[in-house]
């Protein structure tokens, strides 16, 4: 069950950014393709210009996103590709870099919510939104890049909300608080819970690949 | 009219009070060797208790219903409990159940359990055996043990039944048989609630061969004397004639006459539901973890203390097809109550059209804080049951592998066999459990990687010769062997055996090369017999891992850790020792790594929730300030 809606999620998902991708193309990485693979490399640098917090938080988004994906491949693969509980290598893995995951996600909540403030510039987009469900027509423009800040300011929060449930529901059940029922249902909010914060991620990650090779 | 009715009544009473003698007749001639239910085998629903007045009937020299037994019957011979206890409980259905089936082949073995061990210290023998296709074990006949034999060494903790019933071909033991007679069921073995039964007789009569009398010695109100062993061939127990040597006693039964009533009838206190003691008899585990291991430092199994009986879990009907109780009997045997006897049975009941939960009041467990991961890799006794593992195994005595219970038994500690517990090992089905394990020290063929044990005769003729003045321990432990005597066994039997000799033991085949020096090699055929630790269970706050997960997962654990001893007359190879983890089938540096990962386990924990806290806070303060600009928006419009 578990199995079939991960691959459906992640199918959907994926699917959607491509289509995203072919709906609103970035034109750009069309005609210098190479070009934007090197700049989305270079992402992954330290820019000199940066001060020291700025440093700090690239390189704890960094590895919080390398923790992710560890954390996404070891957690993901046995259930999805081998249909099995997540055990053995992958789960010491799995366990030695949750808790780094944990402390990154926390400095860059604190770093980073200042950033992930809705601002009077986002409220244009949600306008349009009330405007396409209420067939009033619009009043104003709103470019994507606009959209993508929304977008990710919405994700970021959403893993920053998300979060919470995925750390604390394997961190209650290692404590002699929860039967076996209780278990199984904090080790199935642990799974769902991750799965949906993985999407989130993805779907984060897209946009801010986005918002920078268009910047 | 009237006359006709009551005249046509008459007659059928007439015709119901002369059929029911008959009925009962006919169940006594049907009753022996049918699979018809008789008079005693199907209950009318009373919960009482069934009062057992009978007269006692022997069995004759052609195998068939005796006379009835006057307390001054000359010869006075033992009842028969076929003859007597089978005019109303059929003895053929009985005897297909578990305790007497072993010799059946169309029963399905099960679950692995406790082999006979068949043990010789002189020659370096410690064998399991078994009737039952258990892998691992022998059969008897594969040493050269016929079932009359099996029984002499064997029948002592056997209610009876099985292979002392197996019809022998050998023409001197069928000349035996008829002075020993068969070692028949012995109801009395179990369902005797008399406090003077006493099974330790049934030692003493297998060993005199007196087989026969093996069943009225137990009971209260006879007593037996002389030995079948020591008549001559031509003696007749249905005819006895005083042996020539004065000094050689018969076969001879006593009844108390106080035992029989004006009828001649006997009274029986038989009880349906066996007592606990009874069953002690044959399942006593002694655990030698201290050197004091008397029983009252040691607790019973939990079960017990709270006031069930072993019978309440382990149950059977008349076709005495007894629950083991694991977790796979279910779709083994034929017993219904099965799947709701076993630990989950009772303890995790499922069910959705009526509740099973509290059967016998067994609590329903929680399990907090244990990863349900736990329940798919290890079986309820892995962390209930058996001693508490140690550093080291210990060395464990039973009932029916050092005849606990009996006459003249070796109390010391390390009488052979060498059983050790509890081993932590994977079984078939995946899961881990507690078993007791045996290595395996015996002589041997090897034909193309075939081992096939030596006939226990031809050991005893050839190897026990060359071994004879080594010195024999007064406490049954081993010899003090050397290669240098394997080598000697081994040269020796190479004479008087056609294929390659090789002796098996401490998980190691050994053999001569071609220059004749002694070679040892790993080999499947010496690897350990384990059988599955059922009881005692412990309490629930006993159980492992109700500490912290560093009960098992911990870099020294006694549970992927502990060191199992081998065990060996090998001197020199006594002192080694197998890890845990060997038998488990997990890998080792994993296992250790992830144990090693529980140090780390509460910085983890508090990284994680002061992240969370951190998260939490941030959360919350950014949610406030939305709401205050929200605030703030709402009053500016206003």
């Amino acid at each position: 069950m578990y199995q079939t809606i991960s691959i459906v999620a992640f199918a959907v998902t994926v699917g959607c950014l491509v289509l995203n991708c072919l709906i609103s193309p970035c034109k750009e990485c069309w005609r210098h393709p190479l070009r934007k693979l090197v700049q989305l490399f270079t992402l992954l640098f330290i820019e000199q210009k940066l001060s020291l917090m700025g440093v700090l938080r690239k390189l704890v988004y960094l590895l919080a996103l390398l923790c992710f994906v560890v954390l996404a491949v070891t957690g993901f693969y046995p259930t999805i590709i081998l249909g099995e509980h997540i055990s053995g290598y992958l789960v010491m893995v799995h366990a030695t870099f949750a808790p780094i995951f944990a402390i990154c996600l926390a400095v860059l909540a604190v770093m980073w919510a200042r950033n992930g403030c809705f601002t009077q510039g986002d409220w244009p987009w949600f306008g349009r939104i009330v405007q396409r469900v209420t067939l009033v027509k619009s009043t104003g423009e709103e470019t994507h890049y606009q959209s993508s800040c929304l977008g990710q300011k919405i994700t970021f929060w959403l893993i920053i909300f998300l979060a919470l449930p995925l750390i604390l529901s394997i961190i209650a059940s290692m404590y002699p608080l929860f039967g076996t029922h209780w278990q199984e249902l904090l080790l199935a909010i642990h799974r769902y819970t991750a799965l949906v914060f993985a999407l989130v991620v993805i779907v984060h990650t897209y946009l801010v690949i986005r918002t920078q090779t268009k910047q | 009219m009237r006359k006709g009715s009551i005249l046509t009544g008459f007659l059928c009473l007439l015709v119901l009070c002369l059929s029911a003698p008959t009925v009962c007749l006919a169940n006594e001639a049907v009753g022996v060797d049918t699979d018809q239910k008789l008079l005693g085998d199907e209950s009318d629903g009373s919960r009482a208790l069934s009062i057992h007045l009978i007269p006692l009937f022997s069995e004759n020299e052609d195998g068939e219903k005796g006379e009835k037994i006057f307390p001054d019957n000359d010869p006075l011979l033992p009842f028969s409990t076929r003859w007597t206890c089978g005019g109303c409980h059929s003895y053929g259905i009985i005897s297909k159940g578990w305790h007497f089936n072993s010799t059946a082949p169309s029963v399905v073995s099960g679950r692995v359990g406790q082999p006979w061990i068949f043990v010789d210290a002189r020659t370096g023998t410690q064998i399991p055996l078994s009737y039952r296709s258990w892998p691992g074990t022998f059969k008897p006949e594969q040493v050269g043990l016929t079932a009359r034999e099996f029984t002499r060494y064997f029948g002592r903790h056997t209610p009876g039944g099985g292979a002392g019933e197996l019809e022998t071909e050998d023409p001197d033991e069928i000349m035996r048989e008829y002075i020993s007679g068969k070692l028949e069921i012995n109801c009395l073995s179990c369902h005797n609630a008399e406090f003077a039964h006493n099974q330790g007789e049934c030692f003493l009569q297998v060993a005199r061969e007196n087989f026969r009398w093996a069943t009225a010695a137990t009971c209260e109100f006879a007593s037996v004397s002389g030995s079948g062993k020591d008549m001559s061939d031509t003696y007749d127990p249905f005819m006895p004639e005083p042996p020539e040597d004065p000094k050689k006693v018969p076969p001879t039964i006593t009844y108390r006459k106080t035992a029989f009533d004006k009828d001649n009838n006997v009274s029986f206190n038989i009880v349906r539901e066996v007592p606990n003691h009874r069953c002690y008899f044959c399942h006593s585990n002694m655990y030698l973890d201290k050197e004091d291991a008397e029983k009252w430092s040691s607790d019973e199994d939990i079960h017990l203390t709270a006031g069930l009986k072993c019978v309440d879990c382990h149950r059977n009907g008349i076709d005495h097809n007894i629950i083991r109780g694991y977790d796979e009997e279910a779709g083994i045997t034929q017993n219904p109550l099965a799947a709701t006897s076993s630990c989950q049975g009772c303890h995790l009941p499922e069910g959705e059209d009526e509740p099973k939960a509290g059967r016998l009041g067994a609590p329903i467990p929680t399990h907090p804080g244990i990863p349900t991961v736990h329940f798919e890799k290890l079986t309820c006794t892995a962390c209930h049951s058996g001693p508490w593992p140690r550093k080291e195994t210990i060395l464990t005595k039973t009932s029916r592998a050092h005849r606990l219970g009996t006459l003249g038994v070796n109390k010391s500690h390390l009488a052979l066999p060498h059983i050790n517990s509890p081993v932590f090992a994977q079984q078939p089905n995946g899961k881990i459990a507690p078993h007791k394990l045996l290595w395996p020290s015996y002589w041997a063929t090897i034909e193309d990687q075939n081992v096939a044990p030596i006939s226990f005769d031809t050991v005893t003729e050839v190897v026990a010769p060359v071994f004879v003045d080594i010195r024999l321990p007064a406490s049954g432990d081993w010899p003090e062997l050397t290669a240098a005597h394997i080598a000697k066994g081994l040269a020796a039997l190479a004479k008087s055996v056609k294929s390659i000799p090789v002796y098996i033991s401490a998980g190691k085949l050994y053999e001569l090369d071609d220059s004749g020096k002694l070679s040892e090699e790993e080999h499947a055929a010496a690897k350990p017999y384990l059988w599955p630790i059922a009881h005692d269970v412990r309490p629930a706050a006993q159980s492992l891992g109700v500490r912290y997960c560093t009960d098992c997962h911990d870099t020294q654990g006694p549970f992927f850790f502990g060191e199992v001893a081998v065990d060996s007359p090998i001197a020199a190879r006594r002192d080694t020792v197998k890890k845990m983890v060997e038998f488990l089938k997990v890998r080792p540096f994993y296992t250790k790594a992830f144990a090693f990962s529980f140090v780390f386990r509460p910085w983890m924990k508090i990284i994680c929730l002061g992240s969370s806290a951190v998260l939490a806070g941030v959360l919350l303060l950014y949610a406030l300030r939305m709401l205050a600009c929200i605030a703030k928006a709402l009053t500016e419009r206003d």
